[in-house]
């Protein structure tokens, strides 16, 4: 568990997935993820949830103690030290950086846990503008864009492929910040 | 026929059951190469199993008879896209056959199946079997020092070749050979 002065990063658990699946429900977004547009029932939800997964970790916001995102370690590929991840963010608290914040805890946790070496995440173009802070500061590297790559409510969208190395995270001085913060914390 | 000379003729045919073990066969003399198959070892069952999600393949004989390589399309989508999986065994003489026969493959996936946009995935020191046709692939990804082989990090591209692409040239090609 991760603890700033905004968010609690913790490990899912199952009374956490009736939440898990209202953020992927909410038909703003629910065409651009992983089920697009294909969420399957509740009762089938948590083995599509974890499907090529190796952990889920939840955000929540310390002032409502709701879940206001969560992340997803997949694909993770011990060969080449090598995971992916999904960020999903709930509609109610998009654009307050909480999530964005529960990024930086997943990186730390992820790296710090995992004998990953790169953690890659696959954005929709409409999508990539979370990223673009951690592009313009050097924390997060565009990788490259597959063109066209998918169908998303019938129009062809590009796929960008953004990857964080652990070296590059480990001497981040947005790192350094994340910790002094947490530091004051405890 | 030695390892300096150019192959002439190569031949190819829709993979089968039976070329199982070849193709296991294929994967451990790349090793780790054909990643889709090694990224999680050599244990031939789960390979096997692995393989069984293929879309389709085709293997590659030398005017011998004997197979040299094999192609796999996987990840078919509603989306239109494929991954074309090509491989051959670590020789000069087999790589040329591969070549050779490259050009003539891709017409038979673009045919079959009709992809928008096909991706071949590489390392970057896999032997370049692509032939002729390997000028028309894009890099669209590059994602660097992926895999250690042999004790060096190589980087892993992502390359894309699309219809639009693929046709006009595949079109002048047949008019000159005709």
């Amino acid at each position: 568990m991760i603890t700033t002065s905004r968010i609690v990063f913790r490990p899912v658990v199952p009374d956490d997935y009736v939440r898990l699946y209202e953020i992927e429900s909410d038909p703003a977004t629910a065409l651009t993820w992983r089920y697009r547009g294909q969420l399957p029932p509740i009762a089938e939800y948590e083995a599509a949830l974890w499907r090529q997964t190796q952990q889920i970790m939840v955000v929540e916001g310390r002032d409502t103690g709701t879940i206001v995102g969560y992340l997803q370690l997949h694909d993770t590929d011990l060969r080449s030290g090598t995971a992916s991840f999904s960020l999903y963010s709930g509609p109610d608290h998009r654009g307050s950086g909480l999530v964005m914040e529960g990024l930086m805890a997943f990186c730390e946790w992820a790296f710090g846990n995992w004998p990953i070496r790169w953690l890659y995440a696959h954005s929709f173009e409409h999508n990539v503008s979370a990223f673009e802070s951690g592009l313009r500061r050097g924390e997060a590297m565009r990788l490259g864009v597959l063109r066209e790559r998918m169908v998303v409510e019938g129009e062809l969208t590009d796929v960008h492929v953004v990857g964080i190395e652990r070296e590059a995270w480990l001497a981040s001085p947005l790192r350094r910040r994340f910790n002094q913060l947490r530091a004051r914390q405890r | 026929m030695s390892s300096t000379e150019q192959p002439t003729e190569v031949r190819w045919r829709l993979a089968s059951p039976a070329d199982l073990p070849f193709v296991y066969r294929l994967v451990t003399e790349v090793d780790p190469r054909w990643y889709r198959f090694s990224r999680h070892g050599l244990e031939p069952s789960s390979m096997i199993a692995l393989m069984g999600s293929i879309a389709g393949g085709a293997i590659v004989h030398d005017s011998n008879g004997q197979p040299v390589a094999c192609a796999l399309l996987a990840d078919s989508s509603e989306s239109g896209t494929g991954h074309l999986e090509y491989y051959a065994l670590p020789t000069p003489h087999a790589e040329r056959c591969a070549a050779l026969a490259a050009p003539d493959l891709l017409g038979a996936v673009f045919a079959a199946s009709t992809p928008r946009r096909l991706y071949v995935e590489r390392f970057e020191n896999d032997p370049q079997l692509l032939g002729d046709a390997a000028h028309l692939f894009t890099p669209e990804v590059v994602l660097p020092d992926f895999l250690l082989i042999d004790g060096t990090y190589e980087d892993r591209t992502t390359l894309v070749l699309t219809a639009d692409v693929w046709w006009p040239w595949h079109e002048t090609r047949s008019e000159v050979e005709s």
